[in-house]
């Protein structure tokens, strides 16, 4: 008897919340200032918004010849947009995007390089620390893939030993103008052991197989130890997932990778 | 920062009992610290993944919260938040380009923090010798010639004299130049004090022992004319004992590393040597103070190709850059000419919504840079193309990422652009000067607080405790490659425990409270230990009937039990929650089926007997 009473004591309520709030048109939160609310539960309002659950965040660099599409290539993986004019990169630029491998959150902090010569001797000093590095050429212009040994040799001399370097072939629409065939590219990345993708910034053919890809090796190397997490020049932040702390929300606490399941 | 310690503290019970349900397989280590952490805030220790991560929230919430405010105010309240861009900032240095925490070998050979970690790295790989002969040479060197060269000055000085004039002014300032030289790192000059002083007790001293001289001085001047006389037998007297005491050291030097038969003697070809030779015992018995200059610069190249790589790569350039971090002094210059700090730090200012200021910082410092490092011979209109780049992201009234600089700013920028000859290379020099002052002022100091910088100092103290490990446990192993790393741990996992006898490190003066990282709980191994692993069953039923479940629930599964209000509401009117509900339940079951067993037991004699 008395939990019918509780139960419909309550549904009374309920209705007469609904009331209010229809009439007054304003959300029954409005009345409880966020800020002044206890840490924990404006916590939990925060954490429903922002997207920062990622696990883990990956160091990136983008390295190639000047106007071959690195800063292309990284807009339309952030923006999903092609930028048709866009300038040149002056030194080094920045961009993020959270992505998902092997069901884990994963935030990859990627340093566009600016490409002309000029800028050579600033852009070095960011390719330490990075966990993976995409390497660009332009299928159009043959010199772009000439130029590669020295940027692979740029790149291995100044990233740690097992960084994952992928070779991307960017402006792959432009099929008339081919310059570099895919096999001959493909052959000097099994050689060198790179990943090798063609790709287009402009249709975004292959653009996020491109970023996934090198996360996926990343990862692998994370899983199979020979990255080592904690380390600090490895380019992976390794963060406990943003769900923390049992008390606060309802999923399981230790959300490590090597769960048992 | 009140409201973090009152979170601190608040969280100090549940970390405990997380810490029990959670680090079932870690050492009991992380247990006590946290129950001493409860009492002695100085003595704090152990947090435990959990503990960190309850920090990072509250402090995702605060800087949250931080930024929503500022977003709110209006617009001209926002310009107090980013502080008054550096217009009373007398000490902003344009030319600071040098972080603390990467070094180059010349840096690190004359900074007195960075040595001794070097010293330390060399010793184990038992190159030391190499680092000694480079430090001795480099002194003697310029011991040397500022001796002679003081000697000659006191030479002229008195050849030239017709009357007495004071000298001991002129003594004690020669002293002083002198005395500055040698180095702190001169074990030569203190070889020389005891065979100078015995020679000098009756003649001016113009060499290290200072203390003596100004006494020494004032004697002479007072004789004057007959000084004159006597300052001649002692000039000459004076210069064979300088040549004496330089040849001797450089004797001593050779000696020590480059003879044939020395101990340890460096790599240096024989040509050099006989050069050196030649060179120390020259025909006018003169020791050229610079004849170890080959040796040196050949040493030095050794030292740079095949030492110094691995030293930054070692776990003593780790310490060395713990050490600078938790000085207590931290700079900005430190951190964004540090890749590896600016990882972080890049992370954080995203965080905090100010990517743009970072983003055009870094534009404008390397434009400038690579202009200033041309000297004068660069293309104008290419500088001014990619001065108008900026000018458009940045300054201008359509600009695709407005930073708010002022009019007077963006006027300046224009007419700096466009400048007949092209932009020169200062020309953005005041907003960078304002951004750089904005990032020091506003957002450092919650950087230099924040969970990223401790994630980042506690990665640095792994690579030193993973690579001290290695070095401990396989001492036959040079230099671990990461393979060796991983498979050593993996196989001594249980020793790690017991092995990471570092005590807690204390870090961060930044925070208010002092947290103590306890290594054994950075243990990366924690990772790949899976408590569930290998049971294939989804739970168990124990005696009561009640089911446990083992395996872990869905993550994707979410109970939506409604909004806050409506759970609250609940809460209210209900009372009771459904789980302690059911807990009760449980413990009812549980007595009366004691109550049954109890009675059936003593009924059983009975009810056996009944057919």
């Amino acid at each position: 008897m008395n939990f019918y009473l509780k139960k419909n004591i309550e549904i009374c309520i309920k209705l007469l919340l609904l009331f209010v709030s229809w009439k007054g048109g304003t959300c029954p939160y409005s009345q409880f200032n966020m800020s002044k609310l206890p840490p924990l539960l404006s916590f939990r309002a925060t954490m429903a918004t922002a997207p920062y659950n990622y696990s883990y965040i990956f160091k990136y660099i983008i390295i190639g010849d000047m106007g071959v599409g690195k800063s292309c290539l990284l807009h339309q993986f952030t923006e999903k947009k092609f930028m048709a004019d866009c300038p040149h990169t002056i030194g080094v630029e920045f961009g993020t995007r959270i992505i998902e491998v092997s069901g884990q959150k994963i935030k990859l902090q990627i340093w566009d390089t600016a490409g002309q010569e000029r800028f050579r001797a600033v852009t070095r000093s960011y390719y330490r620390g990075a966990a993976g590095a995409l390497m660009v050429y332009d299928i159009t212009r043959r010199s772009t893939y000439n130029h590669l040994s020295s940027w692979l040799t740029d790149a291995r001399n100044l990233t740690n030993p097992n960084t994952v370097i992928i070779l991307i072939g960017n402006k792959a629409d432009l099929e008339a103008q081919r310059d570099v065939t895919y096999e001959e590219a493909k052959q000097f990345a099994e050689e060198n052991g790179l990943l090798f993708l063609e790709a287009s910034a402009k249709t975004g053919e292959n653009v996020e197989d491109a970023f996934l890809e090198a996360a996926k090796k990343i990862y692998q190397n994370i899983q199979d130890g020979s990255l080592d997490l904690n380390a600090a020049e490895s380019g992976v932040q390794h963060k406990p997932s943003a769900p923390q702390g049992g008390r606060l929300t309802n999923e399981p606490q230790p959300q490590r990778e090597g769960c048992g399941c | 920062m009140s409201f973090f310690k009152w979170k601190a503290k608040s969280k100090e019970p549940e970390r405990v009992t997380d810490a029990k349900v959670n680090r079932a397989p870690v050492s009991p280590q992380s247990l006590s610290p946290g129950v001493r952490n409860h009492h002695a805030l100085l003595e704090a220790a152990g947090p435990s993944h959990v503990a960190i991560s309850a920090i990072s929230a509250n402090m995702d919430s605060f800087a949250r919260g931080r930024t929503a405010i500022l977003k709110k105010q209006p617009s001209h309240m926002e310009a107090a938040h980013f502080g008054d861009l550096g217009h009373s900032s007398v000490n902003y240095q344009p030319q600071e380009t040098r972080s603390r925490l990467s070094k180059t070998v010349d840096q690190v050979l004359q900074d007195n923090v960075a040595l001794p970690h070097f010293m330390r790295f060399m010793e184990l790989r038992g190159s030391d010798h190499l680092v000694h002969f480079l430090l001795e040479a480099d002194s003697f060197r310029s011991t040397s010639w500022s001796r002679v060269r003081a000697h000659s000055l006191n030479s002229v000085k008195h050849s030239s004299l017709a009357e007495p004039v004071p000298a001991s002014p002129d003594g004690p300032e020669l002293q002083e130049t002198v005395s500055h030289t040698p180095s702190a790192v001169t074990r030569n000059s203190s070889s020389e004090v005891p065979t100078d002083s015995s020679s000098m007790e009756t003649r001016l001293s113009l060499g290290t022992p200072r203390a003596e001289t100004p006494s020494r001085q004032a004697p002479s001047s007072r004789t004057g004319t007959p000084s004159k006389v006597q300052s001649n037998s002692t000039l000459r007297d004076l210069s064979e004992t300088l040549i004496k005491s330089i040849e001797k050291d450089a004797v001593t030097i050779f000696t020590k590393y480059i003879s044939p038969d020395a101990v340890r003697p460096i790599p240096i070809t024989e040509q050099i040597r006989n050069d050196i030779v030649a060179k120390i015992c020259g025909e006018d018995g003169m020791v050229d103070p610079n004849c170890f200059l080959n040796a040196q610069s050949v040493v030095f190249t050794i030292l740079e190709q095949q030492h110094f790589s691995e030293f930054l790569r070692s776990h003593h350039f780790c310490k060395y850059q713990i050490e600078v971090l938790t000085s207590g002094s931290v700079f900005l210059a430190d951190i964004l000419f540090c890749e590896s700090a600016l990882f972080y730090f890049s992370e954080y200012m995203e965080k905090e919504e100010a990517m743009n200021i970072l983003q055009f910082w870094m534009a404008a410092d390397n434009f400038q840079n690579q202009l200033a490092a041309k000297k004068g011979q660069y293309d104008g209109q290419e500088a001014q193309n990619d001065a108008m780049i900026l000018y458009d992201k940045y300054f201008s009234l359509q600009a695709t990422n407005p930073l708010g600089f002022g009019d007077f700013v963006r006027m300046e920028i224009e007419s700096n652009i466009c400048r007949e000859g092209g932009p020169l290379p200062d020309c953005f020099t005041t907003p960078v000067r304002q951004a750089w002052t904005t990032m020091e002022k506003v957002y450092m100091p919650g950087f230099l607080s924040s969970n990223l910088y401790y994630k980042y100092l506690s990665d640095l103290i792994n690579s030193v405790r993973a690579d001290e490990f290695v070095n401990v446990s396989t001492p036959g192993q040079s230099g671990p490659t990461d393979n060796d790393r991983s498979s050593s741990n993996a196989g001594e996992g249980s020793q790690t425990q017991q092995a990471a006898k570092k005590a807690a490190i204390k870090i961060l003066k930044n925070f208010d409270e002092a947290i103590t990282v306890d290594a054994a709980s950075l243990d990366p191994e924690s990772l790949y230990q899976r408590p569930y692993a290998g049971k294939m069953t989804f739970g168990k039923v124990n005696e009561l009937g009640q089911f446990i479940r083992e395996a872990e629930p869905e993550p994707d599964v979410k109970k939506s039990k409604g909004s806050m209000f409506s759970q609250a509401m609940k809460k209210w009117v209900q009372g009771n929650s459904d789980e302690a509900q059911e807990e009760m339940a449980w413990k009812i079951a549980k007595m009366i089926v004691n109550d049954v067993v109890y009675q059936s037991n003593t009924n059983s004699p009975i009810k056996a007997t009944k057919l």
